[in-house]
């Protein structure tokens, strides 16, 4: 398997420098149940401004798990992260909180308040910023926060929809949604962890099509997970593989192919 | 189970080699599942003696039954205006109670939550408080708060707060805890507070079980403030055991017929409210 270095390879990547490295990972450890075999280990990648990097490996491997040890929702056993410039390791509390307003992230679930309106839950994604009832309920909300709200809506085409309940909402419908919800927070990057997976293959491209139009029109970074390895090609510009407890693969996607990526679920 | 293991698990079933054995249709419960289930029978055996179960005693009291049954019809009108005042006091105590007891019951409940309290101590002493006001019977109260505030409506009041703390701050925190915890973790991923990811996960997640909680309460507490008179915590139940000392069946009969038009009157209120609220949209 080519191992390719982290560094951005494009013409237009050329000029990167290292402080538009937005994370930052190094030597991620992580264990379950106390049990001696790490389900993953030594885990070292960076991603850079812009870019769209998918993360492939079979049922098991610990792709969610690592994409939730980069943000500490999962507690790594070793290993540093850098977040935007900012070591979050040590981090604790309100500073950990701080450091996670940058990271908007969209679950395989679409994870939205069922029985609140489409607008109330993308208002949601302001609590990165500002606590307190004004963003608990759209009618409580600043006309301003409002509006962006409705933009961040429009963005994801579900304008029309704003008034709707959430659990009224279809599978695709809903995972635009959450997409709206992570734009309100203005990330400086994306997780993404299989979000097209519990949608139908009709859904799923629309997902994918929304996420490389941000990142190719707006220069959103997105991190995904996905099992789909023709999205993985499609829509990334690296491709980072799990396997054997080990990043086994950290490459420009235009060097991969289908056969290639396969290898990973055999 | 290895991958390795699982795959020649997987390809002997495709091939029809799987050699597992069919499971038993039923297991026999162990040595341990007999013996508590025998204890269970003697001590029931045992429970019916000393509940005073007797056929010779309920045949004899069958012609009491039925001569007070006989004076209870027709019910007497005479005092019905203090009755209707009175049935209406013990309905304004258990709407009130209930109404503060409920707006306690929610940060109660949330301290009580495993996924909503600040620190698990918290959660163990409230529990045990929530547990504490719930296992004293609510007559135990009437009686305490009657000899605290008095007797009157009041101490009904107090008795029927206790009793929906006891009852909703429970059920309201396991209603929580049954919340899809997905929208929490996406919230925190983003840095939101504790106290925003109650507000606005927790709570409209667990609407629909509060608002049934809180109507079973209503009810809960109509009928258990009519039970509060008979220790002089205010309402019907003073007038009912008036009338049952002072052998006036024919008032009682009346009383009963009430307490049965507010019971009755509640539930279908809270049936169709909780039908109302949980299809409105928010």
């Amino acid at each position: 398997m080519s191992n390719y270095a982290a560094e951005p390879t494009t013409l237009a990547d050329a000029s990167v420098s290292a402080t538009s490295r937005l994370l930052q990972v190094s030597g991620l450890t992580k264990s379950f149940d106390n049990s001696s075999t790490p389900i993953f280990s030594d885990v070292s990648f960076s991603i850079f401004a812009s870019q769209s990097v998918a993360l492939i490996g079979s049922n098991g491997a610990g792709k969610s798990t690592l994409l939730r040890c980069c943000l500490r929702l999962i507690e790594p056993d070793a290993g540093s992260i850098v977040l935007d410039g900012e070591t979050i390791d040590k981090k604790s509390g309100r500073h950990l909180s701080k450091a996670r307003n940058k990271v908007g992230f969209v679950f395989q679930k679409h994870c939205l308040v069922p029985r609140l309106s489409a607008l109330s839950n993308v208002l949601h994604g302001n609590l990165a910023y500002s606590q307190g009832p004004r963003n608990w309920l759209q009618g409580l909300a600043k006309q301003e926060a409002r509006e962006r709200a409705m933009d961040c809506l429009k963005q994801v085409g579900l304008a029309h929809l704003a008034n709707k309940r959430c659990d009224q909402l279809s599978g695709g419908q809903s995972q635009r949604v959450a997409v709206a919800r992570a734009l309100m927070q203005q990330p400086s990057i994306l997780f993404a962890d299989e979000p097209t997976a519990s949608l139908d293959p009709q859904s799923a491209q629309e997902i994918m099509e929304l996420f490389n139009g941000l990142v190719k029109n707006q220069g959103l970074t997105l991190f995904f997970v996905s099992h789909n390895i023709e999205h993985a090609l499609k829509y990334a510009d690296r491709v980072l593989g799990l396997q054997e407890r080990k990043l086994s693969l950290d490459s420009a996607t235009h060097t991969q192919s289908l056969q290639s990526l396969r290898a990973f679920y055999g | 189970m290895d991958k390795q293991k699982e795959n020649s698990l997987m390809n002997n079933a495709i091939n029809g080699q799987a050699t597992l054995d069919t499971p038993m249709r039923f297991e026999r419960p162990s040595i341990l599942t007999q013996v508590l289930f025998a204890l269970f029978v003697l001590f029931f055996l045992w429970s019916t003696s000393n509940a005073g179960l007797s056929i010779s005693e309920l045949l004899s009291g069958l012609p009491n039954m039925a001569t007070i049954g006989g004076e209870m019809i027709p019910p007497a009108t005479d005092r019905a205006w203090p009755m209707a005042n009175a049935i209406l006091v013990t309905f304004q105590m258990a709407l009130v109670g209930t109404v503060i007891g409920i707006a306690l019951s929610i940060p109660i409940a949330i301290l009580a939550a495993r996924n909503a309290s600040p620190h698990p101590i918290v959660r163990h002493v409230t529990r045990s408080v929530v547990s504490f006001f719930r296992t004293v019977p609510d007559l135990a109260w009437a009686l305490f708060f009657v000899a605290s505030v008095g007797l009157g409506p009041f101490a009904g009041t107090l008795t029927i707060i206790v009793d929906t703390i006891g009852f909703c701050a429970r059920f309201f925190a396991e209603s929580m805890e049954e919340v899809d915890p997905g929208p929490s973790e996406a919230l925190a991923s983003i840095g939101a507070n504790p106290i925003d990811r109650i507000a606005v996960v927790l709570i409209p997640g667990a609407m629909p079980s509060f608002i049934n909680i809180s109507l079973f309460s209503l009810e809960k507490a109509v009928r258990s403030s009519v039970v509060l008179g008979l220790v002089g915590a205010g309402g019907i139940g003073a007038e009912l055991a008036v009338s049952m000392e002072m052998f006036r069946y024919d008032q009682a009969a009346m009383i009963v017929l009430m307490i049965f038009v507010l019971v009755f009157a509640v539930e279908q209120f809270s049936s169709s409210t909780r039908n109302r609220l949980l299809r409105q949209s928010k």
